[in-house]
């Protein structure tokens, strides 16, 4: 077991045999700390703040054991308390369990096992407490998302829902056929808007769930697919789609993030067009050189003001009117990306186009 | 208000689908003089600061919650904030798909905002708030 493996002991008693005895003991199983005063036990515990289990005398002349341990619990909550006394007296036994808190009681004269069973077991339960912090904290997170998300299903998903529930009501009672057909195109819409939520919701979920992956990254391949789903969706229709994929070398990350990128800045470029512009282009750039990736997506559609601009990223922010925005989008880019450490910028101007930057630094062939 | 007096509507919906629902329902009503539709809050905002009211007339303003750059919420706040020559002859009325208390809450906190409706909006709601007003 090395240092860093090594479980942190404090041991505090104000007779100076005491302590030499005890850490030339455990200095082979434990790095241990020891104290004379309680003063000096609070500059090990400021200075150390992973210690694990703190063993205090519980006659000493500032303060008793069960005392210390009373006032020191608030600040330090984490350490496991044990209390070390030759008295059997019975009221600071009730005080140290009581007030204290502690987890064991140690008799003097203490044996090696005594001791070492006390600290394997007083480890175990840190441990588990520690991890019940952590757990708590997960859970904490994912309540607060739960809230957030259950409030966007009553709203976008259910605006859409509603919309098309109202446009039906409306149809039974309409006789023109081309009135009819111009519902029937806006129904269309808001159930394409419906869909792209709820697949944005599974890319969230997605990027959220699991480590990053690592595998070989081929450009030429993702971006043949994702233009293969915009002209079939007609996404790209009278947009001028230029593609320029410069790699040398492989370049490994996780491939799902790095589409979930792609796809989404993508997609926003060709959806926020200007309506009156007549050479609507957009431009993907795709760099790789010295294993760091390197991404533009330029267009030339209607820009985003720059009060919008540093709230883009956030979740359901939308800077546009535009019907079909989840306001999803940008925010699951900028978590792919804190996933595979990459970074994104962007540059925008109203009405003349929008340019995202993306750097991502390859990870290692085989490493995890 | 007499029943059959003429009325004129706004409707601010970002969703032209909803729009073009309640223009259609609106105007089925028969009571209708007028109506404009905004996706935008922002532009309807403009709109009614600057339109000339006739002294006599009332125009309802059916306005969503949930809309990007501003929402329901703060347009009827940046309402509030209009000359009272100009507010008066509007009553508001929010409509939302949104079924989250906290939002149906916060309606009662705007002394303008008349009462919600629930989205879609159908001929019987209408008619039943018109012959209420």
């Amino acid at each position: 077991m090395n240092n860093s493996e090594k479980i942190k002991v404090l041991y505090i008693d104000d007779e100076p045999n005491n302590l030499v005895g005890f850490k030339a003991t455990f200095r082979f199983d434990y790095i241990v700390f020891i104290a004379s005063n309680i003063e000096q036990a609070y500059n090990h515990l400021n200075a150390n703040p992973d210690i694990r289990v703190i063993m205090c005398d519980q006659r000493m002349p500032d303060k008793t054991g069960s005392q210390f341990f009373e006032e020191m619990r608030g600040q330090y909550p984490l350490p496991v308390r044990m209390l070390i006394t030759g008295y059997a007296d019975i009221e600071s036994v009730i005080d140290a369990v009581n007030k204290g808190h502690i987890f064991r009681y140690i008799k003097k004269p203490w044996t090696y096992i005594d001791i070492k069973s006390a600290i394997e077991e007083g480890n175990l339960y840190y441990s588990t407490n520690s991890l019940l912090e952590v757990k708590v904290k997960e859970l904490q997170s994912a309540y607060e998302e739960l809230g957030k998300f259950t409030y966007i299903i009553t709203h976008d998903l259910r605006g859409p829902l509603v919309s098309v529930m109202g446009a039906i009501e409306l149809a039974k009672s309409m006789d023109s056929i081309d009135e009819l057909k111009e519902l029937v195109g806006m129904m269309d819409a808001a159930i394409k808007k419906l869909d792209e939520f709820i697949k944005n919701t599974h890319e969230y979920y997605s990027i959220k769930r699991g480590m990053a992956g690592n595998e070989a990254i081929n450009f030429n391949a993702i971006v043949a697919d994702l233009e293969a789903l915009f002209r079939i969706a007609g996404r790209m229709d009278n947009i001028r789609f230029t593609v320029n994929v410069n790699q040398t070398g492989s370049f490994y990350s996780d491939a799902m993030c790095i589409k979930i990128v792609l796809n989404n800045l993508l997609s926003n470029a060709f959806k926020y067009q200007r309506n009156t512009s007549v050479d609507k282009f957009v431009e993907l750039d795709i760099d790789v050189a010295d294993n760091n990736l390197q991404i533009v997506v330029r267009d030339n559609g209607i820009g985003i003001h720059n009060d919008h601009i540093e709230n883009i990223f956030l979740m359901f922010y939308r800077a546009t009117s535009e019907e079909s925005g989840s306001g999803f989008g940008l925010y699951n880019v900028k978590d792919a990306l804190n996933k595979i450490n990459g970074t994104v910028e962007v540059n925008s101007i109203v009405n003349q186009g929008t340019t995202f930057k993306v750097l991502i630094p390859g990870k290692a062939n085989g490493t995890k | 208000m007499a029943q059959n007096k003429k009325l004129h509507f706004i409707v601010i919906d970002d969703s032209k689908l909803d729009c073009f629902i309640a223009e259609k329902i609106i105007k089925s009503t028969g009571k209708c003089e007028s109506i404009k539709s905004f996706l935008q809050a922002r532009e309807a905002l403009e709109f009614v600061s600057k339109a000339t009211v006739d002294a006599q007339s009332q125009t309802i303003i059916l306005v969503d919650i949930q809309m990007p750059v501003m929402n329901g919420f703060e347009f009827v706040e940046a309402f509030e904030k209009l000359p009272k020559d100009i507010s008066t002859h509007y009553t508001i009325y929010i409509i939302t798909s949104s079924i989250n208390e906290n939002d149906l809450d916060r309606v009662h906190n705007y002394s303008s905002v008349k009462q919600f409706l629930n989205k879609p909006l159908t001929s019987n709601n209408l008619a039943i708030l018109l012959n209420n007003d």
